[in-house]
């Protein structure tokens, strides 16, 4: 679950990134966030993984309250979610394999329970046969799913995917947002950030719109692709 | 954490020398550079302060005693000489010895000593001084004793010494602290150069929840490993240069032996301790320098 209450998030340069923001996201959601470019969406995103902490108000993420966090627990609660990157942040020099394994690693899990579990996150995203290949020579729309498999490694509550479809064509951005739908039906939390109206449009759901940095819209509507269904 | 995953960390830092072989390769030449020059400076103020106690060794002092000195008298400095602690190999000379030295030391002259009327070589002692600094004071003390008549020491000679030993001393120390130093913030930036290059990595790891301990194993095990190669290479390349030095020394000894370059440090003798401190000094400096390096990196 995801609760903002009374957010703003000021920056040294002047800029009022978020003013009052109130939300709640509930276990189980898919949320789109959209907004146009400096609308507040990454500051969103970043208090959300407590890279950046709230000029005021409190937020609260998976019972974690992050406003109050201190600086040896963030890495346990970053743990507890799964994030994919706009440009998808992964190490370049590691096999895909490699990529999904550190996340666990760093999670302490045992050597078999690595290599059950990678194999089976790579192949919910259609990679179990690239397992081996260094990331460097995958396509964009293929790294985006290992980022998408690292971030799902840990089975966490609440996936956050950032700007997923930026680097794809029409085609594969649909099947990523299907994607990422197939994994919530799986009682994961999803949070997407776009800008894309056209595309959450089609899928519909539950949209907030963010501009200058405050919530302007937050309603759930019926998409194409669910008509079509 | 798991032994697994402290294995695979462990493995992790050991493949990043590999994987990252250039900035490996470019913190090894600097800490084998800055190791080298430490070693070699170190061996060198031992060898010099061996050849400093060799030539300080073959200073003496001679005291005359008193014309009218008795017997008890001689005995009496002979006592007193042989307890200073800053005097050591006291010999006594009587007038006869001195006189027979002496008339060596005329060769075809020697004849003319056969006219004089008496012996006028007085008694003496020689004894050599142990610490020169110290000349001074022990001379005071000797000229002190009842039936010493005077006491000629070689003072310029030994304050020359003195000054020359303090200020190889200080500068010895002095371009110690300085290549210490020097290494230090060379290995640093070197490293912090390797860390910058992998600070992506870092990040990535930060935002998926990783530690600081678990980010900065590899690092340290990669920074240690570096370093103890550097340590040996260095151990390696001393042995090989100090035995071509040494046996330049050693091969013309009576050439060199006038000048005190004898009993100088065989580098077999002192091997092993070289090749733990360069091995232990390298680790530590590669360790030390990767985690001063990684620091705001890890600010996440």
């Amino acid at each position: 679950m995801v609760e903002m209450k009374n957010v703003n998030v000021h920056y040294a340069s002047g800029v009022d990134a978020l003013v009052d923001v109130n939300l709640r996201i509930n276990d189980g959601e898919f949320v789109f966030i959209v907004g146009e470019s400096g609308a507040g969406k990454s500051t969103l995103m970043k208090l959300m993984m407590r890279e950046l902490a709230p000029s005021s108000g409190r937020v609260f993420v998976n019972g974690y309250n992050l406003s109050k966090l201190k600086g040896n627990k963030i890495a346990k609660f970053r743990r507890s979610i799964g994030v994919v990157f706009q440009e998808f942040r992964l190490i370049q020099d590691y096999t895909v394999y490699e990529n999904v394994a550190f996340v666990l690693r760093i999670a302490d899990k045992s050597n078999r329970y690595i290599r059950q579990r990678v194999p089976y996150v790579l192949n919910l995203v259609e990679l179990g046969q690239k397992a081996r290949s260094k990331t460097h020579d995958l396509s964009g729309g293929e790294q985006q799913r290992v980022a998408i498999a690292r971030a799902l490694a840990n089975d966490p509550g609440l996936l956050i995917v950032d700007e997923p479809t930026g680097n794809l064509d029409p085609r594969r951005s649909y099947e990523l947002v299907g994607l990422l739908k197939e994994i919530n039906l799986c009682g994961t939390t999803v949070v997407m950030i776009t800008h894309e109206h056209n595309l959450v449009q089609d899928f519909g759901g539950r949209i907030i719109n963010l501009e200058e940095g405050k919530i302007t819209f937050d309603q759930t509507i019926g998409g194409i692709t669910d008509e079509g269904e | 954490m798991r032994a697994s995953n402290v294995n695979y960390l462990i493995k992790k830092g050991l493949s990043s020398v590999w994987r990252n072989f250039l900035m490996s390769f470019a913190s090894f030449s600097i800490l084998l550079v800055s190791l080298l020059q430490v070693t070699i400076t170190v061996l060198l103020m031992m060898n010099v302060n061996i050849v400093m106690t060799n030539i300080e060794d073959t200073n003496e002092i001679t005291i005359y005693v008193k014309e009218d000195a008795s017997d008890d008298q001689i005995s009496h400095i002979n006592d007193v000489l042989r307890g200073n602690p800053n005097l050591a190999d006291v010999q006594f000379y009587s007038k006869e010895q001195a006189l027979e030295d002496f008339r060596k030391d005329m060769g075809e002259y020697s004849e003319l000593i056969n006219y004089l009327e008496e012996n006028p070589m007085p008694e003496t002692f020689l004894a050599r001084v142990t610490e020169l600094s110290e000349i001074r004071a022990t001379v005071m003390a000797v000229q002190g004793i009842e039936g010493v008549e005077q006491v000629k020491a070689p003072y310029d000679f030994a304050n020359a010494l003195v000054n020359i030993k303090n200020a190889f001393s200080i500068i010895t120390v002095g371009m110690l602290l300085t290549l210490i130093v020097v290494s230090v913030v060379v290995v640093s930036n070197t490293i912090r150069t390797s860390v910058f290059a992998r600070r992506t990595e870092i990040t990535i790891m930060k935002y998926v929840g990783a530690t600081n301990g678990f980010i900065k194993l590899p690092f340290f095990v990669e920074g240690c490993f570096v370093g103890l190669m550097a340590g040996a290479a260095s151990w390696g390349l001393t042995w090989f240069i100090y035995d071509a030095v040494y046996s330049l020394f050693t091969d013309n000894l009576t050439l060199w032996e006038m000048f005190g370059f004898f009993d100088l440090i065989p580098f077999g003798s002192v091997m092993w301790i070289v090749l733990g401190a360069s091995c232990l000094v390298g680790a530590l400096l590669g360790a030390v320098g990767t985690m001063i390096s990684m620091g705001k990196y890890l600010k996440v």
